[in-house]
């Protein structure tokens, strides 16, 4: 998929591989990419200040971990309106795959719709 | 030293860049360069470990970045937004001096006292807005969109606001002058030259930043 095609999806994608646990920039832009097999296309700079908006807007929470002799990272954790706008997003990706893949791949026509 | 004749490094040339490129507050804008750029270090990291040269692993790093130019836009957004709310809290926290030389400036009876308290009231509401944008771009805007010109308003607001407290200084000092309880005028120009002063250097770099994204559109 292409960066553009991507980005509208950008901040339900980012909630969606800080589900399981915190992770640091990198760890991120990795583990989206881990979870799509390398075919999203994603400019990977675009998700800092993504990060810093979801951040302000208290769907997630940050702070500061250094390992001994490492440069620091900042990790980003889901806050419980996270998670719940996470729940919400994929709501409406089921829904949305759903009414077009409905409309892309026809079933059987009901007889009663028949024209 | 051979470095003179060694290139840049890719990744140090993309950060000043970058640096360069946005402006906003301090501690928001250095938080987000060295998370930039520590992605990139990482990215750059992964590659060298799969076999890249450290200048190719950088290189290959900075590409898949994005440019300076593509990302500033949604960067600065961020920024800007900041530093609205940095100076919206700074106008909003001047409320409690701008009452208490709105309250001191109308004791008296001359016309000077009368503008002085009528520029603090115009003050006040600019500070009233400031509380309301702080609401308005934090866990608020979860809900409701951040209106494009709301940075904007908030740094034509603080301006309002410091040239409101920079007149009212005026007026007091004259009214104070003339007026035989001074000392209660003196101190609400004072307050009103304090609040000029913290409210006017927050307030011109919201304008700066404000200038950078009208400039500059922001997508997504």
């Amino acid at each position: 998929m292409k960066a553009d095609a991507v980005r509208g999806h950008l901040d339900g994608l980012l909630l969606a591989v800080l589900e399981p646990g915190p992770l640091h920039g990198y760890a991120i832009i990795a583990a989206v990419q881990r979870r799509s097999g390398g075919a999203l296309e994603l400019r990977t700079g675009t998700i800092y200040p993504a990060l810093n908006r979801l951040e302000r807007l208290g769907l997630l929470s940050s702070s500061w971990e250094s390992a001994a002799g490492e440069r620091r990272r900042r990790a980003y954790e889901l806050t419980d309106a996270g998670r719940a706008t996470l729940a919400g997003e994929r709501a409406a990706w089921t829904e949305f795959t759903a009414a077009i893949g409905a409309v892309l791949n026809p079933g059987p026509q009901r007889p009663g719709l028949a024209t | 030293m051979s470095t003179a004749t060694r290139r840049p490094d890719p990744v140090e040339e993309y950060v000043s860049e970058l640096t360069a490129a946005l402006h906003g507050p301090a501690k928001a804008k250095s938080r987000l360069v060295e998370e930039m750029r520590g992605g990139l270090l990482d990215t750059a990291a992964a590659h060298a470990e799969d076999g890249a040269s450290e200048e190719e692993a950088a290189r290959l790093a900075v590409r898949e970045f994005g440019t300076v130019e593509a990302l500033a836009p949604a960067c600065q957004h961020e920024l800007t937004i900041a530093q609205a709310r940095h100076t919206a809290r700074t106008v909003a926290l001047t409320a409690p001096f701008l009452l208490a030389c709105w309250h001191l400036s109308r004791a008296g009876d001359t016309p000077w006292q009368a503008l002085a308290a009528h520029l603090a009231l115009i003050a006040t509401a600019a500070a009233m807005l400031a509380a309301a944008t702080l609401a308005a771009t934090g866990t608020l805007a979860r809900r409701l969109p951040t209106p494009h010109r709301l940075p904007l308003a908030v740094a034509w607001a603080g301006t309002t606001a410091s040239a409101a407290m920079a007149v009212a200084t005026l007026c007091l000092t004259v009214a104070a002058a003339l007026a035989t309880n001074w000392p209660l005028l003196a101190a609400a120009g004072i307050l009103s030259a304090a609040t000029h002063a913290i409210v006017a250097t927050s307030a011109r770099a919201c304008r700066r930043c404000v200038g950078l994204n009208l400039t500059k559109p922001v997508r997504g």
